[in-house]
């Protein structure tokens, strides 16, 4: 089942003459997010995110192409009255409190919600103290809180999010990440839209990568950050490097950490055990996972100022897709690749990569 | 319709909250406070026999009491009509803008409400806002003469209800405009626009002598044709709080022309806003 879905969506806005002055927002969007997930659409300024955003709520109509919400046509107050939705920045006027706010909005959704329910859903958001306060001189981050509780109002099947955490403060992005957890477990679908790549890492398990209008990549983060054979150990200091390198082990940009492919556990545990006999001293192990920064920097052919300061790009394994080297193979099956060769690639694939070669 | 009533509901609060409404409402009751408070009327066998304002006698004649009120109450319903059009015009321009502002349209086209219901609970909630400031001002107006006085009539109150009404065929058109631009000050200029050209439409009749027959004159005939007639509804509502005589059919016909195009307005409002995206 999906929640949403799209195909083949254009949008272009008409210039006050005609062609003259249109802008392409959206080239030819298709995507499919399954019930359930955890969806982060990322992107630079201008991509089209807010636009895709707005198609899904009926509020842009696409020029060219469909799109279904939860089964149905988001132009229908039926579907739209199972999405809750936070807007990038609300517009909040001073007249109201935030418990009229979200009563007005429950009316609106058609809910006949008690005072308590009202106090409670502020509570939950971390409003509780400002229930019966006027929202003019709201933060930033308050009016986010409020529009979460807002968009929360109902236990909608969807949750489009547009910038949930921007101007929240540090505890309260955890607050809103744990209940963003708790919509998740209920059966809610997220899909979140934010520049904050850092959140977008913690709260979603897919991914999608969005560029002048058309969707680049696409998939688990697991697979667009790294994959299951890849580590990082963190070892006691006074190692031997040299001796590691003959092992497979690659430098890490952080000091003292070093990083492996091991394509079974095997195979990382021999690893390991020869790091050990070499006098090396493992103090830490995780899996090694690029950010999302790394992964946009590369979907859309730019390097990332983090990695530009860093060491320079890693060969890529063409049986892995991984740009790090592998356990026991001979160097000679290790093949840079340029950049700009995967770019608009859907995700690194081992066969298309051979073939490009 | 229930989102209609709710977006009505909140513009009135919104209208609440903001100056121009506080400092009307603070007005109004002050005029009435003070006129309860400074204003004697002597009434001896049904006749206004003295009138004192501060404790200063206001000469006049003494007459029958409603004949007396009839003067009060015209220039009352021609301040009421032409002042409240004109606060209206200059209050309720934000309105639309404010419904329509970045963050709060995305917000309200995601819940499940049609669209149309938005704009037609904001044009009820100012047309409801119009009618609670007049009603409240020749509400309050009226029974400070009917207790002073012992005479009571409700046509002021009545007058002041038409100009309600006038206002609501204006703002039709604001809101239109609005809509198109989302722009106060574009809303504020149409209304400004059409309370000019309908004080001229409403004398029409008497103004297109001045064109030369032929086309400039039934140019003129055209244009003012499908305008409310602003002047002749304020005559109407004076005629009606002073208890003059009152053609029916005329009346009849410049309301049926003011709902006309308040809603043919109000229509191409909606009509823009259904196929604008946000």
């Amino acid at each position: 089942m999906l929640a949403i879905e799209a195909a083949n969506v254009r949008k272009v806005y008409s210039g006050w003459f005609g062609r003259r002055g249109a802008q392409t927002a959206l080239a030819g969007l298709d995507i499919a997010i399954p019930r359930g997930t955890a969806f982060g659409l990322i992107g630079l300024n201008g991509a089209g995110k807010t636009t895709f955003i707005k198609i899904m709520l009926g509020v842009v109509r696409p020029t060219d192409g469909v799109v279904r919400v939860l089964g149905g046509n988001p132009e229908d107050p039926n579907v739209r009255r199972r999405i809750g939705y936070l807007p990038e920045r609300l517009f909040l006027t001073s007249a109201f409190t935030p418990r009229q706010f979200l009563g007005s909005v429950a009316r609106m959704k058609g809910l006949r919600l008690t005072e308590s329910v009202l106090i409670a859903q502020l509570e939950r958001v971390g409003l509780g103290p400002d229930t019966n306060r006027r929202n003019g001189g709201f933060s930033k981050g308050m009016r986010q809180r409020l529009g979460l509780a807002a968009a929360l109002l109902g236990s909608p099947d969807l949750l489009i999010l547009d910038e949930p955490t921007d101007g929240v403060d540090p505890l309260g992005r955890a607050e809103i990440r744990k209940i963003l957890a708790e919509e998740r477990a209920r059966g809610a679908t997220l899909f979140l839209n934010s520049h904050l790549l850092s959140e977008t890492e913690r709260v979603c398990d897919r991914i999608g990568i969005l560029a002048a209008g058309k969707l680049v990549r696409e998939g688990r983060l697991l697979d667009l950050c790294g994959s299951e054979t890849a580590y990082r150990a963190k070892f006691a200091p006074g190692f031997n490097a040299p001796a590691l390198h003959e092992i497979g082990f690659r430098n890490s940009e952080i000091e003292g950490e070093m990083r492996i492919i091991s394509p079974t556990p095997e195979a990382l545990n021999q690893a390991l055990d020869a790091a050990r006999s070499r006098g090396a001293l493992i103090i830490g192990l995780a899996r090694d996972l690029r950010d999302l920064e790394d992964v946009l920097a590369e979907a859309l052919g730019t390097q990332s100022p983090q990695s530009e300061s860093s060491s320079p790009p890693q060969p890529l394994n063409v049986h892995t897709g991984e740009t790090r080297s592998t356990v026991g193979q001979p160097a000679d099956s290790v093949h840079n690749i340029p950049s700009q060769s995967v770019h608009n690639e859907s995700l690194v694939n081992a066969s298309d990569l051979e073939a490009a070669l | 319709m229930r989102a209609t009533f709710t977006v009505a509901s909140d513009l009135l609060r919104e209208a609440a909250s903001r100056r121009w409404f506080l400092a009307l409402g603070i007005g109004i009751t002050t005029v009435l406070i003070v006129l309860g408070f400074a204003l004697r009327l002597e009434v001896v066998d049904g006749a206004l026999a003295a009138t004192r304002l501060f404790g200063r006698e206001v000469r006049t004649d003494i007459r029958s009491v409603d004949v007396a009120l009839r003067f009060v109450y015209r220039a009352a319903a021609y301040v009421l009509f032409y002042g409240g059009l004109a606060f209206g015009i200059v209050a309720c321009a934000d309105f639309g803008p404010s419904l329509l502002a970045p963050g709060r349209i995305e917000h309200l086209l995601s819940l499940p409400v049609k669209r149309y219901e938005l704009l037609l609970g904001t044009f009820l909630g100012v047309l409801i806002l119009s009618l609670i400031g007049a009603v409240y001002g020749a509400g309050g107006f009226t029974l400070i003469f009917a207790v002073k006085t012992g005479h009571f009539t409700l046509r002021p109150v009545a007058a002041a209800v038409l100009a309600g009404v006038t206002f609501a065929g204006i703002y039709g058109a604001m809101l239109t405009a609005a809509v198109a631009l989302r722009s106060a000050a574009l809303s504020a200029a149409v209304g400004v626009v059409l309370f000019v050209l309908g004080i001229i439409a409403g004398y029409r009749d008497r103004l297109d002598t001045f064109f030369e027959s032929g086309a400039a004159r039934e140019a003129f005939r055209a244009v003012t044709f499908v305008l409310p007639r602003v002047s002749a509804l304020a005559d109407a509502s004076a005629d009606i709080a002073a208890s003059a005589a009152i053609r029916y059919d005329v009346l009849a016909s410049q309301m049926v022309g003011l709902l006309v195009f308040g809603f043919a307005s109000l229509a191409l409002g909606i009509h823009l806003f259904e196929q604008k995206d946000y």
